[in-house]
């Protein structure tokens, strides 16, 4: 898969070089989507999420001078997004568990069966707990890599990091995973 | 030490390598890559985000502004109830802190007093008057004795504090400030001697609370001269004249506002202790040419008539006593001047 898949419409800029917001958010909300989707973990709404992005999307439009990609700056805008959701979502935990879970069915895909969801829902709440435990900058690299399946080329543009300095992360976040995934299944067991 | 850094470079090196396969694309097995490989493609499959979902976003996206306005709206709400929380939290703190506050103090001042109702002296006994013959033989235990539940009723009580303060010169000002949070309990014990005493008619505890004022201020106290004015009056009413007199002999007063009421109280406590011409002077001192002809004249008139009829001066009683009658012909001594002149 590619960066930009079948949602590459281009970005509609007007005559002052600042981006239409409704031409952005019609190219680029599935893909701001799906990747607030998969920064953020299961035990977010999605839609929440991409309307809190694209607020701030708007509010920053016209600061947006065309020196980045308009998906590096639509993705960093994601991942500070979904990364103070994740840290307002911990705080929730201590109030209500059920909130998560009720969430988290709105966001089953409707094609599993109640037993494939469940182990879906366990594998997906294990990933994200071994995930959280990860350095942030690995912890991206690693979700883009192997959920979004980006190239590392992709994601460098992405990120704005150095190609070498993405395979460097991955490497190192794909070790931190498996001891993690392994500290995991041992203190499970 | 080359071989650590060797191995150091080898391992940059090693993670600089591109990595071409995906773990979530790998078979199961059961090597740790494969299971993270099947862990990672449970985590990848999310819902789509259709286009009922792009609608639903586009909308509230359109209604920002109300949306924010009511999140604006609970923050506010928010704030303010803590500011308010915080704010008597603060006040708290600072009331537990700085002790009891100056909310006693206007209650014990009794600012709005009339000064005549309590300068009058009743139920003085004086002695009978002495026949023009037996002037010479004084009496001293006839010189104005007042009953003690009444004869303390000498003077002050019309007065406010702050006339007090700055009528009568008493002791030297205090050389330093106290900190408002000592005024403030200084106020509230003198406050509450003033009441006990005015109020609940206890000069018993009026003088304790008193006891307790000097024992914690001493002389610095800022409110050390009303304090003094306010034991004088107690001592009076307990009777405990010796004590009163003393305290009336260390001052330094004047014959205005309420340093009048207090010389008048000295000279008759000084007549009766027998200090005649102590007493003698003070009474002149109140019955100056431009002294006004009220209470504590009319005292100080009967009184020096008194001591000068115990000091052999018949014809300065008389002359006095006379006075007394054309200035004060239904005053409170009228029937005792005449009777004493023979009228």
């Amino acid at each position: 898969m590619t960066l930009v898949r079948s949602d590459a419409t281009p970005v509609i800029e007007s005559r002052s070089g600042v981006p239409d917001l409704e031409a952005l958010y019609r190219a680029h909300a599935p893909t701001v989507a799906r990747w607030a989707a998969k920064l953020a973990g299961p035990l977010v709404d999605v839609d929440d999420l991409v309307h809190e992005i694209f607020l701030v999307v708007r509010r920053r439009l016209p600061e947006f001078r065309g020196e980045a990609k308009v998906t590096t700056w639509l993705y960093r805008i994601t991942e500070r997004v979904a990364r103070e959701s994740r840290r307002k979502d911990r705080f929730r935990r201590w109030f209500s568990r059920a909130r998560h879970l009720e969430i988290e069915r709105t966001m089953a895909p409707p094609h599993l069966t109640p037993v494939d969801e469940f182990e879906r829902r366990q594998s997906s709440e294990t990933v994200y707990r071994i995930l959280d435990r990860l350095p942030g900058k690995y912890r991206n690299v690693l979700i883009l890599f192997e959920l979004e399946e980006l190239s590392g080329e992709e994601i460098a543009t992405l990120t704005g990091l150095k190609l070498a300095t993405v395979w460097v992360h991955l490497h190192r976040a794909r070790a931190r995973f498996i001891a993690e995934m392994k500290r995991d299944s041992g203190r499970r067991t | 030490m080359k071989e650590p850094m060797a191995r150091g470079r080898q391992t940059d090196a090693d993670e600089r390598t591109p990595i071409r396969d995906r773990w979530s694309a790998r078979p199961s097995g059961d090597s740790d890559e494969a299971l993270a490989g099947a862990l990672l493609r449970s985590a990848a499959v999310v819902p789509p985000f259709g286009a009922k979902n792009l609608a639903d976003v586009a909308a509230r996206l359109r209604s920002r502004e109300r949306h924010l306005t009511r999140r604006w709206a609970w923050q506010v709400a928010i704030a303010v109830g803590l500011l308010l929380f915080g704010g008597a939290l603060y006040a708290a703190v600072l009331h537990i802190l700085r002790g009891p506050s100056l909310r006693t103090l206007p209650a014990a001042v009794p600012v709005s007093m009339p000064a005549s109702a309590s300068v009058r002296r009743p139920h003085a006994v004086v002695a009978p008057p002495p026949a023009p013959a037996l002037l010479p033989e004084p009496e001293p235990s006839s010189v104005v004795r007042a009953e003690e539940t009444h004869a303390p009723r000498l003077a002050f009580r019309g007065a406010t504090q702050e006339s007090v303060a700055t009528k009568v010169s008493l002791e030297p000002p205090p050389a330093l400030p106290p900190s408002p949070s000592a005024l403030a309990q200084e106020s509230r014990l003198l406050a509450g001697a003033i009441h006990k005493l005015r109020q609940e008619q206890d000069p018993g505890q009026a003088l304790a609370m008193l006891d307790e004022h000097r024992a914690r201020f001493g002389a610095n106290g800022a409110l050390e001269p009303e304090a003094n004015v306010t034991r004088i009056e107690a001592l009076l009413r307990l009777g405990r004249h010796d004590q009163a007199l003393g305290l009336l002999d260390g001052l330094a007063l004047t014959t205005a506002g309420v340093g009048r009421e207090m010389l008048v109280a000295r000279a008759e406590l000084r007549a009766e202790k027998g200090r005649r011409a102590a007493a003698l002077n003070d009474f002149n001192s109140l019955l100056s040419a431009d002294a006004p002809p009220d209470a504590v004249s009319e005292r100080a008139l009967y009184g020096r008539a008194t001591c000068r009829a115990q000091m052999g001066d018949g014809a300065g009683a008389r002359a006095d006593l006379e006075n007394y009658l054309s200035r004060f012909p239904t005053g409170r001594f009228a029937n005792q001047a005449r009777t004493l002149i023979g009228k």
